[in-house]
């Protein structure tokens, strides 16, 4: 328990000195909130959609970036190896990682919701601790993917196009920017499958319909599956040196990761 | 050795896809010693002491470190030797103290930071960010993280390597004290005056073998005791009246006549003889000069290379 304390204590030190680390996780998702908040702030549904796409653009930038990126740059240089001789294990870091990472964002969501409320009427939600759960089991979830991508990224450069790959197809057909209605066809079938939309809708309903979590079963169950699957294999995959390479075989963990919303996805587009 | 060796490696193979970096090498290492590996780049040095640390598995052979097994009981290992890697890199904005106390945590002893930070003249950049340490002071910070737990057996990997003269004085002016404290201290190096300095004994290793192990001393009297005679003279030396001295194993005298460069496996005897000679010429001594044989020579001598190639 000691290191796990030590390890997020230290985690979240540096993660305030960085000044990049600010400005992903609070300004630059405040400064789309306000921009659109100017634009659509007289409309308390599309202030709800306004606070939807910011929480789902910081969920996929703590992720991808803030989880991902990060575990690939402290491999590279050489950081991970000066762990590697102490007699820890990779799960206290990527324990760390996780919570350093929901730590840093719940008060940013909960300023957020506040802010759309007190600022442009936006009703708060009925089960307002109902969101914050589902929107940290999201949080962790994306950050387990992020950090799988690192798992199986060999260098910096691979790194980031796997994260771009997923990163903006997240951001713009999981509903959050460009509106689920939007989708048509093939496009809505995509939309089905991307990880993201269950995100969106669970949020959707809960902040419009004043759902719970236990209406909201499916992306509930989706993401949890996600966070222990992509945690497990994160830390399967885990590796302290740049020149331990992974063989290319080992990408394949990733859509074993993403298996929650293939299913949500196949049920949706051919069941449902 | 009579007790139980803290290190005991036999026939230790490592294996990284067709290159095979460490040859099935024997040694073992005794409480207390400094034990050096010397070598040059990609002799199999840091293969080797990174299999003893648990970081990588070796391919075949045996090896124990403190009783333990470095790929069975990797996190027993761990909790019990003090590292010190060839690069260090730590988080640009973590600070000193920070630093240590966190690594700290991660052992089931540990030393306090602030003993550490005096002790590694450190105290004065205590708040200071990683980033904004020179590379003296992060090796010695790399040092004092090596020691956070306490350990009895450190393995330093190059630690000196790229650090200017006088940082490297300091270097071994700390592992000095560690072997004053009765550590055991293995060393990989490939600057020759640290191992002479520093070790107690030193395998020589090469192409992932050990061509000879032992005291400096010894490894300097193992080499074919070829020690080093140089005279200049006031006059020139006729080139065919040069005697055969005793023990003299070759004699060259240089173009000027007035040089004479004699290898002898009995230098005092070789050299007594060749005065005598002198003097019995009536030449005048302008300048000599008696070398013994270095650990560089014994180097060149086992592998036919330099150490720095």
């Amino acid at each position: 328990m000691k290191q796990y304390l030590a390890i997020i204590a230290m985690d979240i030190r540096l993660a305030l000195r960085l000044r990049a680390v600010i400005f992903f996780n609070y300004l630059f998702p405040l400064i789309f909130f306000f921009t659109f908040a100017a634009f659509m702030g007289r409309n308390t549904e599309q202030m709800a959609y306004v606070v939807r796409m910011s929480v789902t653009l910081g969920v996929l930038g703590s992720g991808f970036f803030g989880a991902g990126i990060r575990a690939i740059q402290e491999r590279e240089l050489g950081i991970l190896r000066r762990y590697k001789v102490t007699p820890i294990t990779p799960v206290p870091l990527l324990v760390g990682s996780m919570v350093t990472g929901w730590l840093i964002f719940l008060p940013y969501i909960i300023v957020l919701l506040y802010m759309a409320r007190y600022l442009y009427h936006m009703p708060l939600p009925a089960h307002m601790l109902g969101l914050l759960v589902f929107i940290s089991l999201a949080l962790i979830a994306f950050r387990a993917l992020g950090l799988v991508i690192a798992a199986v990224a060999n260098n910096m450069q691979e790194g980031q196009i796997l994260v771009q790959l997923f990163y903006f197809p997240l951001l713009l057909l999981g509903g959050a920017t460009v509106p689920e209605d939007f989708f048509h066809g093939a496009m809505k079938t995509i939309h089905n499958f991307v990880p993201s939309t269950y995100l969106v809708q669970g949020m959707t309903s809960m902040m419009k319909e004043g759902t719970g979590l236990l209406q909201n079963g499916a992306p509930v169950l989706a993401m949890v599956i996600t966070a222990l699957a992509g945690g497990l294999i994160a830390m399967k995959l885990f590796r302290w040196e740049k020149e331990e390479k992974i063989r290319a075989s080992a990408k394949w963990w990733v859509p074993v990761a993403l298996l929650p919303f293939i299913v949500m996805g196949i049920w949706k587009s051919f069941y449902s | 050795m009579t007790e139980q060796p803290v290190i005991y490696v036999q026939q230790l193979q490592k294996r990284y896809d067709k290159v095979e970096a460490v040859k099935g090498i024997d040694f073992q290492v005794a409480q207390g010693e400094v034990f050096g590996l010397l070598g040059p780049n990609g002799a199999g040095k840091t293969s080797t002491i990174e299999i003893l640390e648990g970081l990588r598995p070796r391919t075949g052979g045996d090896a124990r470190v403190l009783g333990f097994d470095p790929d069975r009981q990797k996190q027993q290992l761990k909790d019990r030797i003090g590292v010190c890697l060839q690069a260090t890199n730590l988080p640009a904005k973590i600070r000193v103290q920070e630093a240590l106390e966190l690594f700290g945590s991660f052992y089931s002893r540990s030393v306090s930071a602030e003993r550490l930070l005096n002790r590694l003249q450190l105290w004065e950049k205590r708040a200071a960010y990683y980033e904004t340490l020179s590379g003296g002071q992060k090796q010695r910070l790399a040092l004092a993280l090596a020691l956070v737990n306490d350990p009895q057996l450190l393995f330093l990997d190059e630690p000196t390597t790229g650090l200017d003269p006088q940082i490297r004085l300091e270097i071994h002016g700390l592992i000095e004290e560690m072997k004053a404290e009765k550590r055991t201290v293995v060393l990989t190096t490939h600057y020759i005056e640290e191992a002479e300095r520093l070790c107690d004994r030193v395998a020589i290793i090469d192409a992932g073998k050990i061509v000879a192990i032992g005291t400096p001393r010894e490894l300097q009297q193992k080499s074919a005791e070829r020690s080093r005679i140089d005279i200049v003279c006031g006059q020139p030396m006729n080139a065919a009246a040069l005697p055969q001295w005793p023990d003299a194993l070759e004699s060259k005298l240089g173009e000027d006549g007035k040089s004479l460069t004699v290898y002898s496996s009995r230098p005092a005897r070789t050299l007594f003889e060749i005065m005598k000679w002198l003097d019995q010429q009536g030449m005048q001594l302008e300048d000599l000069h008696l070398k013994r044989p270095t650990l560089e020579d014994v180097f060149v001598e086992l592998t036919g290379k330099k150490l720095r190639d």
